[in-house]
Parts: structure tokens; C-alpha cells; sequence
């Protein structure tokens, strides 16, 4: 199975946006007492490897869903080895390494906490703690979050990490096109009435009404600390976008597009000595490799020393070399959902019956069978079944044609007549409903979907156009509201609460990133509800409440749960090591990235 | 040596002719070899005559045959081999990563292939032919500057034009025929330009210009009929290449859309590292066709040739 | 000869001049190349100054021929521009994709020239015999196998079968691991060009094998393999130097594909990368290097051609 870049490239951005989501989600670590603390949530599987020498053990992760085997070089006592370049195999190049302004993939992430800190981190349950920023405090209402830096820290070209640095990245970040889509519609339009300086080492954030989770927003994309210098020199001269200068582990050496990102260590970073005694590796490498089954290749070659995927078949061929200690592997599915997206602002999808009937048709068995090889869980909704937000009665309808029949045959008989302006043809033709599938191409992976979805399922009742679109295109249309239904892959916000984003009334505007445009102020009143300082078990009650109103409103037809899976050369240590300040682990992987600081190659 | 611009052009055309010009010279067996003419087809020629015509009418007749869909899957869940499944009696071709018949793909995928190079051809001879033909009988200005479009479009690496026209109008079976059908004016229309300067010089035409008939009359009794027989043998060199294009295009995902499928487009499909190892077949029973379709045409094409004594015309 | 390369200069100018107007006026119909700048953006109004801006920094706020005559203006001092998807400037992209096509033509052309010229003597010396025959069925056979099906077979055989080549290409561990990566990809465009070199030397030698002096050769007693080599061959070149140029041109679309087969990161595969994402001051810098290389080439053959064959000079 092999993506195209282009395709990568897009679901890059949705990525991105979802990771700002998912960014923006989680738990208060320092002051909400909102965030449910779900033991289940959020942990990914962890090795049972150890980091820097001196510094405790943390107590590895308990719940798995892939164990690494222990590593044998570990048992005798070995602390970790200086020196070393370790080569990443990352799926889509990157436009620009700018947090601020670059809408930034996984693989742009990845790249992104290599070269920059985030101001908070996640742990393994979900909820984060101060990582770049020394605290983060909220007021009593959860309308004033004041963020205090830590003294003393430099970015790579000497300038100080101060509140102008922080303020000067919010500014970039609000007024930028893209990802300003995830901060507008949460803060005020005006940047200065958003963020305040309030003396050299602390910042107030302002969110336009009370959240209880900000913390967590600062724990992704937009906690990432950029140096202002470069910020500036940047926005002049875009190419520097390639070149980014943050605070972090590794210091940004060179960039060859297409072929080679390389960092070196950073022997100042501020984490020496207080979170681990020393960085180890010489370097990290990363390699834009678009064939997902080359970057399984090159790792089992030892030409790669860690690579990611979700692409099933390689998770597959990952999952039989782990079997036989080939390699080493850290998987989860507790992130995105992979699903078909539909269009409620034009006909014929304005109406709910012809989104039930397509609901209805859905292979979503086969499209388990076929196209995730039934390595993926089934989803039903946006959490699986041990995530304590899941839903038990949220059951996704498919594979049911006999229904979709009659819905199908009433809305043609009354609707018949009117026009889908995506396909500018009226929305019956035959008695059966015209639609548009879009999705993002050239990609064989995303083709097959496309010919799976209309050949085993939805011809029965609509005919179905193709259009492909290269990603860009594709985002600008689903992004403008101009299609039907498309295959689509977000959501995963460690704590629900973030995923908002997608949901509300105020991201369904002419450009935003309510998609399927839903406005529902029923559902908006519950999302508020979950950041103003709740109680846990109101906190679940909420997000259970939210699954089944997107459950009723049939604009997601969930196929399964996306699985990031990360194989490792056997030599490769600490993949799962990462620490707080405090020394508490860190979560290990989010979609499709993690950090790199505590890694070691042994050999 | 003269050097007048045309002739340039000339030579510069005459080294810049494509692949149909690789078929000529891999074909050309004027060896001298006692200067026996070959003047019978053979049995290879027949042979490639009768695979083209297995292979079209698979393909003109895949709706009444009892070939399977090419969209229909046979996973496990319906009794089906499932995915990647090796060849078997009731799977010719095995099945590819969808569960889908190969075979089945491969017959369905001919009808688009097929269909590019019928038309690309056609295209080619009918714009490319006259062109060159009224080129080559009438000189002067017009033979200029027709000689110096056909040098720019020869100077265009022909998959990147392709590509340029095809995201500039759309990615239909009708464009893409369309297009593969202009990239062929230029190699055919300066061919057909050579053929009829060297017709244009012999007795008849001359003969028939003495009597006083006019140059339309010329163009279509006496030199059309001389110049169709190299065509002729071209054209199944021009339909082998047109294929081959839209192979190309399709490996580069850049052919049809829509989830239309093609032999190169299959071929596509079967590439990855991990198919060609579990399953090598989705890959190479479509190369094995489209190799044997080519290999006919070029064949035929060639014998078609020697057999009309054709070869001299492009030296 | 002078008048014969001024006029031929002339040519190739003019030609070069079409070619970059056909790209330019195309590629610029191909869509809003401020979307590819700003992403989606550009519906927003909030954006409308950095719109502005972008328009004014990448002069679309001119008509199609002002645009021209600036970017032509730009390319006679050397300078392509910035490419639209990331500022990047497009010489440094051509300076750093070009060279990996370079060398994987060059290696083509040497691989086809190592595999033909033996081929080629050795069919000749022994016209129509078993080895001959066999050949010519072989070169048939290359012929019509297109560069995509062979690069897949030979990648399937060679990389992933018997895994004797690497899956991937490799530039930055030494010239040897970067050659081997590059093996496959080069024979692939080698072998059927081998079999047009191989075809073409034997009919030219078998010709060249009936003219008196290799009689008088062969009479004097010189050897069978050094008349082969040293006598017959080089007069038999000429039509051999002359299809060379012709193959540049194949190389160049055999390039886009077997450049994606083996992910080589090179000229080809930019282009059809930047095709698709409207990235048109790659494409054009690409396209008119590229396509004023292989005219260049053909004039440097008719050159070659002239200075060698004696009978054209004349």
C-alpha cells in the first residue's frame, strides 16, 4: 500500500489541525481540577526501557497495547551511550518547520518538539505539567491563565525566552490563516485584549470564556516557543520558515527538501540537569519517505532507526517483526478516527434521511476487512471501548441497505427536483441520490477506499462522481463547504474537551473547521458546559452526551480507530523514557510523534 | 552541405523522432545479406495478428463474457480467497489487495488502454498525416513554420507535456486519448512529411501535374494512397507507443480519474515493496499483457513494413 | 561549419524562447497560483492584506506578458525566482535535483554503451547465427517492454527478492552506496536504449565488415578481434553518435518514471511533483533546462557528426 506525498501532505494539515485540537485538549495539570483523571486514558504503550543514568527510573506505563520486550542490553546495568545519529523515517516532507504560521503534519510535529519545547507536556493519562513554562495557574473562573517562564533559557541564536518571546508567537499564531483557525474563535479578535505580558517571565492568556483546560492547548502546536528574532526575519523571508530556531533538545543543522533534516545537540538545553543528565544522541535525521512500505523496509534494512505509520499493512509487517524481536514497536489507537465526512449545507445531505440512507449503505465491514486488514478496531464513535468518556449505547450504523431503501425512494419522491450545487445537477437522478465523493490524491490507498465505498455499498442508492483533488484543492473545498462526503481522519484530543474545535457553532463559518457545518446550540451549551470547571464524573456524563448527539446527527460515519504505530532498530533505548521536570514519565506518543531528548542508541 | 534552416530543421526532426523512430532503427534488418527481399509475413507475424485480436476482443466483448466485475471483491467474509490471493482456478490472475479478480481487472483494463491508443492514433494520423502530407507537397512558408511547431513539441520531454496538458484541461478518458493523440502529430506528421516529399518527387506525380490536375486532387488520388501503407505499418508502432504513454501517466497516478481503470494503472496498484513480495502477481500478469501487446503491434508493425518494402522511405 | 552552428544557435534560441512561453502561458492557466502561495487563506478576508502582499511580492498583480518579460528578464541574469509551495529558491532546488538526474543518465548512457558495444561486435562477427538471432530476439523483447513494467520487474527481481540492491536510494554514505542505489534505476533506462545501441553497431558493422580495407585487413593477417575492435568499430559509430542525441530525449521521460519507482529524489520527479502542485517556477526552470539541454545536445552531435564523418564535411 503506498501514499502518495501529495495525500500525506493533506492529511498532514488535517493532522495538524487536529493535533492543534488535540493540542489544545487534556486536562489542567497545574489548576483545573476539571480534567477527569481516567487512569485508561491517554497512556500509550510504553517500553520497559530507562533514561538517563542517575535520574530515577520512572515506573514504566501499565497499559499497553503493544509491550516492548525488555531490553536485555538494560538488565545488566548499562546506563545509556553518548553519541550516535538517529535517522527517522517520517511519512510527508514538511512546508515549513514554523509553529507559529505552518499548518505542521505529524511529521512537521515531530520535527517541531525536536527543535522546539512546548511550554506543557503531557502524562500518560492525558492531563499535562509545566515542561518550557515553570507553571501555569488559572484564575477562579478559569478566565485568566497566567503562564510564568523559567529563568535563564535561550533560544538556539542567542535571544532570550521571555514573555515578548511568548507573546510575539500568540500574535503570530492568532493572525495566521490557517492556524489561526484554531485560536479565533476561542480568544478575542483583538490580539492585545487576548494576551497580556505582565512582567519579564510571565504572560496572561485571556480565552473568551472559562477553561478549565487551557493548559493542555499549550502542550502542542501552539505551545511551541519559537525564538522571536527568527519569528520576525521569517515573516519577511519565508524560506527561513525551513530553518526554525527554537529552545529545544537539538539545534537545527541543515534541511535538503525531500531528502534529509538534520538537528545536532543541544549541549545548553535547559532540560540538562534538571529533567536528565545529558542529551546522547549526536544527532537526529529525519527522512521523508512517502512509501510507507520503504520506511518498513529501510528500519528492518537498519537504514532507518525509528520510522511511523497507520498505514494497516505496515502496522501488520511491524507487529510480525516485533513478534520475533526483529524490531521493537509502540502502537496506540486511542487518537484519530478514520471516517466519512458529509455535508449538511447543501442539498441533498441538508436533509437527515439522505444522510441515513448513506449511513445505511456503508460498507463498513468490508472496508474493515479490506482496507484496514482488520488490524484496526471498529469504531463506533470517537473514543474506544476503554476510554472512560466511550459510550456504550453509541452503536454506528452500516451495513444495513434494506433500510437506506425506503429513505431513499421518500426523499427522491419529494425532493427529486432540487439542485446539488457541488455536482450543479439535480440531487435525483433514476431514483437514485447524486453525490460527490471527494477525496485527496493521487493516492492508491485513498483510490481504493473511494472504489470500495461506491462499489460494495452506496451504487446501490447513489450515484456516485469521483473527485479527486490534490490535498490542497481538497482542503480549500471541504474547508469552503464545497462537497458532498469524503473520507476524512481527525479528532483524538487526549481530553475530549478539545476536540470543539469541530464541533461548535462559532468554527462553522464560511472558512472554519466545522466541516460538516452542524450547528447545534444544544450541543455547543454542553461543550462550554465541559471547560467551566466540572466535576469529573460530570466531565464523562458531558462527553457522553456529545458522542450521541453526533451519533443522531449522521454527518460521521465511523469506519475505525487510525492506529499510530512506531517501530524502532533494536538498538534504539528510551523510547518511552521521556520525564517531566518533576520526574514523572511523559506521555510516550501522540499522533504520530515524540520526543527525542531521552533516546539513546546502544551498539 | 546547404543549410538552410528547413534542412536544419529537417535534421534536427530527423534525430528527435521518439520511440517510433527506436522502432525503426531495432527493426531495421537491412542488413545486407545477399539482397534477398523478405516478402511473406510469417508465422510470427500471424501469431501477433492473433493475440491483437484475443486481446480486442476480450476487451470490445468483456460486458457479454462471463468475466467478473472488475469493482466486485471476493473477501473471506463472502466465501471469497480474500485479499492478495495466488492464482487459482476460479482467479486466472490471483486477487489483488481489494480482493478483486486480476483477470477480470486486467480484460476490463484493456478496454481503457485500447481505447487510448485507437484514438491517439487516429488523432495523430489524421492531424499529424494530412499536416505533414500538405506540409511536404507544398513547401514554402507553411512547411516552415509547420516543421518549426513540430520541432517544439519534439522538444518538450513528452510525459511532461502530457502532464502539463492533462492538469490543464482535466483527467477524462477523452483527454488523456486526446492529448497522447497531439503528443503523436508531430513524429507522425514528420514522417508523413518525409513520405510525401519522396512521393512528391516521382513520375506519376509529376505525370499528373503535366496533365494540370490540381494540388487538392494530387494530395488525395495520387500521393494519399502511397503514403497510407507506411502509415499504415506506423500506426501499430503509434498505437504500441500510445499505450505504453498512458502507462506511464497512469504509474505516475496522473491517468484517468475517477477509479477508471487501466493496465497501467494496475500496474500501479501492485508496485509496493510488500505486494510485490506477498503477491507479485497483481504486477506482473498486467506487464505480462501489456509486454504482449506490445511486442504484437511492434512486431506487425514491422513486418507490415518490411513487407510494403517501406524501410527505404526514412532514410 | 561556423554559419552551420550560428544558424543552429539561432535555432535553438528561438526554440528555447517557445518552449518557456508555452510553459509559462500554460502553467499559469493551470489555476490561482496565489492559492499554492496562501494556502486557503486566500478566501479570507481577514487575509487581504498578506493577499496583497503576496500578489505584489510575486508580481501577479501584472498581465501575462509584463509577467513573462520580468521572469525572462530574471532567467537571462540566472535567476529562476522562488518556488510557491516554500519560498525555496528555485536555483537551489534545480542545483540540488539535477545533478541526481545527471547521474542517473550518465550512468544510463555508459551502462547502455558497455552493454551494446560487445553485443553489438559480437552479433555482427557472427551475422545470423545463434548468438545474432538470440540477440535480436532479446532487443525485441526490451524494445517493447516499457521503462515502468521493466523498472518493477527488475526492482521486484534485484531489491526485493534476491535483495541484492538497496530498497532505497542512498546519497550520503560515500560514492559507492550512492552508485549501487543508483544501479538498478540507470539499467533500467539502460537496457532498452542497449538494445537500439546494439541493433544499430550491427548493422553498421556488418556494412563496415564488407568494405576492402577489412578485406585487406583480414588478407594481411591482423587478427579476427582486432579488426573487430580496432578497425571496423569506430568507422561503424556514426549512426551510433547520432541516435544519441535522440535518447536524451527518452531518457528524460524514462526519468519521471523510474525516478518515482526507485524514490530518487531527482529532476523528474520534481517536475511531475511540481506539475501537480502548481509550483510553476520550478516547472518552467526544470522544463527549459531540460529542454534545452537535449537541443544542445543534438547540436553538439551534428557537430560531432561533422568533424568525424569526412564525407559531411565535405
Amino acid at each position: 500500500m503506498r501514499i502518495s506525498r501529495v495525500h500525506l501532505r493533506l492529511l498532514a494539515v488535517l493532522l495538524v489541525l487536529g493535533l492543534v485540537a488535540a493540542a489544545c485538549g487534556s486536562s489542567g495539570g497545574d489548576g483545573g481540577d476539571a480534567s477527569p483523571s481516567g487512569g485508561d486514558d491517554g497512556t500509550d504503550e510504553a517500553a520497559t526501557d530507562d533514561d538517563g543514568g542517575d535520574d530515577a527510573a520512572p515506573p514504566p506505563n501499565t497499559d499497553l497495547v503493544e509491550t516492548l520486550p525488555p531490553d536485555d542490553e538494560e538488565d545488566g546495568g548499562d546506563g545509556p551511550v553518548k553519541g550516535g545519529v538517529y535517522r527517522i523515517g517520517i511519512e510527508a516532507e514538511v512546508n515549513g518547520v514554523n509553529p507559529t504560521t505552518s499548518a505542521l503534519s505529524a511529521p512537521g510535529l515531530w520535527m517541531g518538539i525536536t527543535v522546539f519545547d512546548t511550554l506543557t507536556a503531557y502524562l500518560p493519562d492525558g492531563s499535562v505539567v509545566p515542561h518550557l513554562a515553570e507553571s501555569v495557574e488559572p484564575n477562579e473562573d478559569f478566565t485568566i491563565w497566567t503562564v510564568t517562564l523559567r529563568e535563564g533559557i535561550s533560544f538556539h541564536d542567542g535571544t532570550p525566552l521571555n514573555a515578548d518571546a511568548v507573546v510575539a508567537n500568540f500574535t503570530s499564531q492568532h493572525g495566521a490563516p490557517l492556524v489561526g483557525l484554531a485560536v479565533r474563535p476561542f480568544f478575542p479578535p483583538e490580539v492585545a485584549d487576548a494576551i497580556a505580558k505582565v512582567d519579564d517571565l510571565t504572560v496572561e492568556f485571556f480565552p473568551l470564556d472559562p477553561d478549565a483546560n487551557f493548559p493542555a492547548t499549550l502542550a502542542g502546536q501552539l505551545g511551541m516557543v519559537a525564538s522571536p528574532a527568527w519569528l520576525e526575519a521569517a515573516a519577511a523571508d519565508p524560506a527561513l520558515d525551513q530553518e526554525p530556531v527554537g529552545t529545544g533538545p537539538f539545534v537545527f543543522e541543515s534541511r535538503v527538501l525531500d531528502s534529509v533534516t538534520r538537528f545536532v545537540r543541544n549541549d545548553d538545553w535547559w532540560g540538562i540537569g534538571l529533567i536528565q543528565d545529558d542529551i546522547w544522541l549526536d544527532a537526529v535525521e529525519f527522512y521523508p519517505l512517502t512509501d510507507t512500505e520503504q520506511r518498513v523496509e529501510q528500519l528492518f534494512a537498519n537504514e532507518l532507526d525509528a520510522m511511523h505509520t497507520t498505514v494497516s499493512s505496515s502496522v501488520i509487517e511491524l507487529q510480525d517483526a516485533a513478534a520475533l524481536d526483529e524490531i521493537t514497536l509502540v502502537s496506540d489507537d486511542r487518537t484519530e478516527e478514520s471516517f466519512a465526512m458529509i455535508n449538511t449545507l447543501h442539498p441533498p445531505f441538508d436533509d437527515i434521511r439522505a444522510r441515513q440512507a448513506l449511513t445505511f449503505a456503508t460498507p463498513r465491514d468490508l472496508y474493515n476487512e479490506l482496507i484496514a486488514e482488520n488490524v484496526n478496531r471498529p469504531a463506533d464513535q470517537m473514543f474506544t471501548p476503554d476510554s472512560p468518556y466511550y459510550n456504550p449505547d453509541v452503536v454506528q450504523e452500516a451495513d444495513d441497505p434494506d433500510r437506506a431503501a425506503p429513505l431513499v425512494e421518500e426523499y427522491c419522491a419529494e425532493k427529486g427536483t432540487e439542485i446539488n450545487p457541488v455536482l450543479e445537477g439535480p440531487v435525483c437522478t433514476d431514483g437514485k441520490i447524486n453525490i460527490e465523493l471527494q477525496y485527496s490524491g493521487p493516492s492508491l490507498v485513498q483510490t481504493r477506499i473511494a472504489e470500495l465505498l461506491r462499489d460494495e455499498g452506496w451504487s446501490q442508492f447513489f450515484n456516485v462522481t469521483f473527485d479527486e483533488l490534490l490535498q490542497d484543492d481538497h482542503i480549500q473545498q471541504v474547508a469552503t463547504g464545497l462537497y458532498n462526503v469524503n473520507t476524512w481522519r481527525q479528532f483524538g484530543a487526549p481530553d475530549p474537551s478539545r476536540d470543539k474545535v469541530w464541533l461548535m457553532c462559532r468554527t462553522a463559518e464560511a472558512i472554519a473547521l466545522n466541516w460538516p457545518r452542524v450547528c447545534d446550540p444544544g450541543r455547543d451549551e454542553l461543550i462550554l458546559q465541559a471547560d467551566t470547571g466540572v466535576s469529573d464524573e460530570e466531565f464523562v456524563q458531558i462527553q457522553q452526551d456529545i458522542v450521541q448527539n453526533m451519533n443522531e446527527a449522521y454527518t460521521y460515519i465511523f469506519f475505525n480507530h487510525t492506529i499510530w504505530a512506531f517501530g524502532y532498530g533494536t538498538n534504539v533505548n528510551g523510547q518511552c523514557g521521556m520525564q517531566s521536570v518533576e520526574g514523572e514519565p511523559l506521555r510516550c506518543v501522540e499522533n504520530g510523534r515524540q520526543l527525542i531528548n531521552q533516546i539513546w542508541l546502544s551498539e | 552541405m546547404e543549410s538552410t534552416p528547413i534542412d536544419i530543421i529537417d535534421d534536427q526532426l530527423d534525430s528527435s523522432g521518439g520511440s517510433v523512430a527506436v522502432a525503426d532503427v531495432v527493426t531495421d534488418d537491412s542488413v545486407p545479406q545477399g539482397g534477398v527481399a523478405k516478402k511473406k509475413l510469417g508465422i510470427g507475424f500471424w501469431i501477433a495478428v492473433a493475440w491483437l485480436i484475443f486481446i480486442v476482443t476480450l476487451a470490445v466483448f468483456a460486458p457479454i463474457l462471463p468475466i467478473k466485475e472488475a469493482e466486485a471483491s471476493f473477501p473471506t467474509s463472502r466465501g471469497g480467497p480474500g485479499a492478495r490471493a495466488a492464482p487459482s482456478a476460479d482467479h486466472w490472475f490471483g486477487t489483488d489487495e481489494s480482493a478483486r479478480d486480476v483477470f477480470a481487472r486486467t480484460i476490463w483494463g484493456a478496454r481503457v488502454s485500447l481505447t487510448v491508443g485507437f484514438v491517439a492514433v487516429f488523432v495523430g494520423m489524421l492531424v499529424g498525416g494530412s499536416l505533414g502530407m500538405i506540409s511536404g507537397y507544398i513547401r514554402g512558408w507553411f512547411d516552415r513554420v509547420l516543421s518549426f511547431i513540430f520541432l517544439v513539441l519534439l522538444s518538450f520531454p513528452a510525459l511532461v507535456l502530457a502532464i502539463l496538458i492533462t492538469s490543464l484541461i482535466n483527467r477524462s478518458l477523452a483527454t488523456i486519448a486526446l492529448t497522447l493523440g497531439i503528443l503523436s502529430i508531430a513524429p507522425i506528421g514528420r514522417l508523413s512529411r518525409a513520405a510525401t516529399l519522396q512521393f512528391a518527387e516521382r513520375e506519376f506525380v509529376t505525370a499528373a501535374k503535366a496533365i494540370g490536375a490540381k494540388p487538392g486532387r494530387i494530395l488525395m488520388k495520387e500521393l494519399l494512397p502511397n503514403v497510407m501503407i507506411p502509415m499504415a505499418a506506423l500506426g501499430l508502432l503509434g498505437m504500441a507507443v500510445a499505450i505504453v504513454a498512458e502507462g506511464g501517466l497512469a504509474f505516475l497516478n496522473l491517468s484517468v480519474e475517477g477509479g477508471t481503470i487501466s493496465w497501467g494503472k494496475l500496474i500501479n496498484e501492485g508496485r509496493g515493496t510488500r505486494l510485490l513480495r506477498d503477491a507479485p502477481w497483481i504486477a506482473i500478469m498486467p506487464i505480462i499483457v501489456l509486454f504482449m501487446t506490445v511486442l504484437a503491434l511492434n512486431y506487425a508493425g514491422d513486418k507490415v513494413r518490411d513487407y510494403f518494402d517501406v524501410k527505404e522511405l526514412s532514410v | 561549419m561556423v554559419k552551420m552552428i550560428a544558424t543552429r544557435l539561432v535555432l535553438l534560441v528561438s526554440l528555447l524562447l517557445a518552449v518557456s512561453m508555452i510553459t509559462f502561458g500554460s502553467m499559469n492557466l493551470l489555476g490561482d497560483p496565489l492559492f499554492n502561495i496562501l494556502g486557503p487563506a486566500v478566501d479570507d478576508p481577514r487575509s487581504a492584506d498578506k493577499v496583497a502582499q503576496a500578489r505584489a511580492d510575486f508580481n501577479l498583480d501584472k498581465n501575462l506578458p509584463h509577467r513573462y518579460g520580468l521572469w525572462l528578464g530574471d532567467v537571462l541574469q540566472g535567476d529562476f525566482g522562488n518556488s510557491y509551495a516554500n519560498g525555496v529558491s528555485v536555483n537551489s532546488i534545480v542545483g540540488e535535483k539535477l545533478p541526481r538526474s545527471l547521474l542517473l543518465a550518465g550512468m544510463a548512457l555508459v551502462m547502455a554503451v558497455v552493454i551494446a558495444i560487445p553485443m553489438g561486435v559480437f552479433a555482427a562477427a557472427r551475422a545470423n547465427k545463434a548468438f545474432d538471432k538470440a540477440t535480436t530476439f532479446v532487443t525485441f523483447g526490451f524494445v517493447a517492454l516499457p521503462n515502468f513494467a521493466l523498472g518493477v520487474i527488475l526492482y521486484y527481481l534485484f531489491a526485493v527478492r534476491w535483495q541484492i540492491f538497496p530498497l532505497k536510494y542512498i546519497e550520503d554514505e560515500g560514492l559507492f552506496m550512492k552508485l549501487k542505489s543508483m544501479f538498478l534505476p540507470a539499467l533500467t533506462l539502460a537496457l532498452p536504449i542497449a538494445a537500439v545501441y546494439q541493433r544499430l553497431l550491427r548493422t553498421d558493422l556488418i556494412t563496415t565488415l564488407q568494405e576492402d580495407f577489412i578485406l585487406m585487413a583480414r588478407s594481411k593477417g591482423v587478427s579476427r578481434r582486432k579488426v573487430l575492435f580496432g578497425h571496423a568499430l569506430r568507422p561503424s559509430m556514426f549512426s551510433f553518435i547520432t541516435v544519441f542525441g535522440l535518447n536524451a530525449g527518452a531518457l528524460i521521460g524514462g526519468a519521471l518514471v523510474v525516478e518515482t519507482i526507485f524514490n530518487i529524489p531527482g529532476a523528474g520527479r520534481e517536475i511531475v511533483e511540481s506539475i501537480i502542485r502548481d509550483d510553476f517556477p520550478v516547472v518552467l526552470a526544470l522544463v527549459l533546462i531540460i529542454t534545452g539541454g537535449f537541443v544542445l545536445l543534438n547540436l553538439l552531435v551534428d557537430v560531432l557528426y561533422t568533424v568525424l564523418d569526412p564525407r559531411v564535411r565535405a
